[in-house]
């Protein structure tokens, strides 16, 4: 079999999919952890896989592949093992409706949170001289601004807010969503579950408000259904810092 | 009640989603609704609106079956091309449908709002304008999504700054240099094969042609290009529903501009 490679930082948002799907196809891989909040992403033995310096990024054999979602629809099409996408074409718009939905709308507010309540302050810790070549080091102009603002912590308050109503308002249309099938999209656990898990895994322990028992009870099942899969737990074991440690946490809260 | 497609004059999203429907020849019924009217938002018989109600391309065409919502017009032809059990859409093998969805996903990411905020502003912004305040009032009041009724605002109110259209301008002069690129080795169709990215290429670059010539001044393969798949039979049998003499100039608010990162 040609060797897959995949560049990934934690088991989390986009570099959590590839890593999970390739977890449940049972495609052996070789780990390239890269430490985003070192900017591994952008220091050329990098860039030399990805020019554009974005993670994750997988090569099979003399493909390189880039984006976490499209990834992920090639590793289900192009190896054997479970099927990752429904046979129904209704079902399978659906999928690809989500994770679009959550790629393009919701994930980049969830994304704003996170940078500015963990990214953003563990990366103000270093030297403001290194932080500004390192910024300069990024190939792609809106990745630059985003980092900018991420580490300037220079979010305004309308953008917060607005990142706030659509988190909000995505977790119920998820459960609602989940109130109507098993799983995302369909009623077979699919690539559609695997990229919204990566971003909501810990939604019960860092937003309750939003998402327990009481009040998500759609989505607390699913969330214990996909926490209890073989594939999660071996992804999990991959990260190196202590956004693992949530997981259990989360895991207690559920049972 | 069967399925329906309902849709806007051949351009944009309705386009790539009418030659899809051409081409594989499934007997979906058509019908055509006045986007600058709202009437996407008082569709009859739909018992799942979640698709329209957070789509994310804007005013684009919706497919109604089994009273769900189907919305955004690349996941539509691929829902069409599978339907009719594969017809030649979509590349069999997955690195070239990699390759394929990566192509799609730059151009509804950077060119659909790029082009859809040039496209309204020369030809359906002064429409916009001059809906008065209470229809506009009952017609935004309709829209469920926050960001696209706020895109409609800012049409009505004016409230573009030149920025952003200066950020448009770019970006579709970056789709042309692309296409430029793709089309370098002599291939007849972006990914070697006609396939759904041709479609949603050109159903958002025709109508800059008209508006921003420019972009193309230095384009010969990509105006070549769109020539080829304007003559396509399915591009053609879309363009033939057309109510108005130049359905490319038809344009409704679009897909949001990336707010972040």
């Amino acid at each position: 079999m040609t060797e897959v490679t995949l560049y990934h930082w934690e088991p989390n948002a986009n570099s959590g999919k590839p890593m999970l799907a390739l977890m449940e196809k049972g495609v052996p891989f070789a780990s390239h952890y890269i430490d985003m909040l070192q900017f591994d992403q952008h220091k050329p033995e990098y860039l030399a896989v990805n020019p554009q310096g974005t993670i994750p990024a997988m090569t099979h054999g003399s493909r390189v592949l880039t984006e976490s979602t499209a990834i992920m629809e090639y590793v289900n099409a192009a190896f054997p093992g479970p099927e990752l996408m429904p046979a129904d074409a209704q079902d399978r718009w659906r999928v690809r409706w989500w994770m679009k939905f959550m790629d393009q709308w919701l994930g980049p507010s969830f994304s704003m949170i996170g940078w500015s309540v963990f990214v953003g302050p563990r990366v103000r810790e270093r030297d403001p001289e290194e932080l500004a070549a390192a910024i300069e080091r990024i190939p792609l102009p809106e990745r630059r601004r985003a980092w900018k603002k991420a580490i300037s912590g220079d979010f305004s308050a309308e953008e917060m807010a607005e990142s706030r109503r659509r988190v909000a308002l995505g977790v119920a249309k998820l459960e609602e969503e989940l109130g109507k099938r098993d799983y995302v999209g369909s009623d077979q656990y699919s690539l559609a579950d695997i990229n919204i898990f990566n971003s909501t895994y810990s939604l019960p322990l860092s937003q309750p408000d939003l998402a327990s028992k009481e009040k998500t009870p759609n989505i607390m099942r699913w969330l214990k259904r996909v926490y209890e899969r073989e594939a999660v737990g071996k992804t999990w074991a991959m990260g190196k810092t202590d956004m693992a440690a949530r997981y259990s946490l989360v895991m207690e809260g559920i049972i | 009640m069967g399925p329906v497609l309902y849709h806007g004059e051949p351009n944009g999203a309705s386009l790539t989603v009418l030659a899809a429907l051409a081409e594989i020849g499934l007997a979906i019924p058509c019908q055509p609704i006045d986007l600058l009217a709202g009437a996407r938002h008082a569709l009859p018989g739909i018992a799942e609106p979640l698709a329209i109600d957070l789509g994310i391309e804007g005013e684009g065409p919706v497919l109604v079956i089994g009273g769900e919502a189907m919305t955004e017009s690349v996941f539509l032809a691929q829902y069409l091309d599978e339907l009719a059990g594969g017809c030649g859409l979509q590349p069999d093998d997955a690195y070239a449908h990699w390759e394929m969805l990566m192509w799609c996903r730059q151009i509804t990411e950077r060119l659909s709002p790029a082009a859809a905020l040039l496209g309204n502003l020369a030809n359906s912004q002064a429409a916009i304008a001059a809906i008065p305040a209470d229809e506009l009032a009952a017609l935004t009041g309709s829209i469920v999504s926050d960001d696209l009724r706020a895109r409609w605002q800012a049409l009505h109110d004016g409230a573009v700054d030149a920025a952003q259209v200066a950020d448009s301008e770019a970006k579709v002069d970056q789709a042309v240099g692309r296409c430029e690129d793709k089309l370098a080795d002599g291939r007849e169709f972006l990914m070697g094969a006609f396939s759904i990215a041709d479609l949603v290429t050109y159903s958002w670059l025709a109508g800059m042609e008209l508006i921003r010539p420019e972009s193309f001044a230095a384009a010969p393969l990509t105006t070549a290009w769109l020539a080829r798949v304007a003559a396509r039979p399915c591009v053609v049998s879309a363009l033939a529903l057309a109510k108005t003499a130049e359905p490319l100039r038809s344009w409704a608010p679009g897909p949001e501009i990336n707010r972040w990162g």
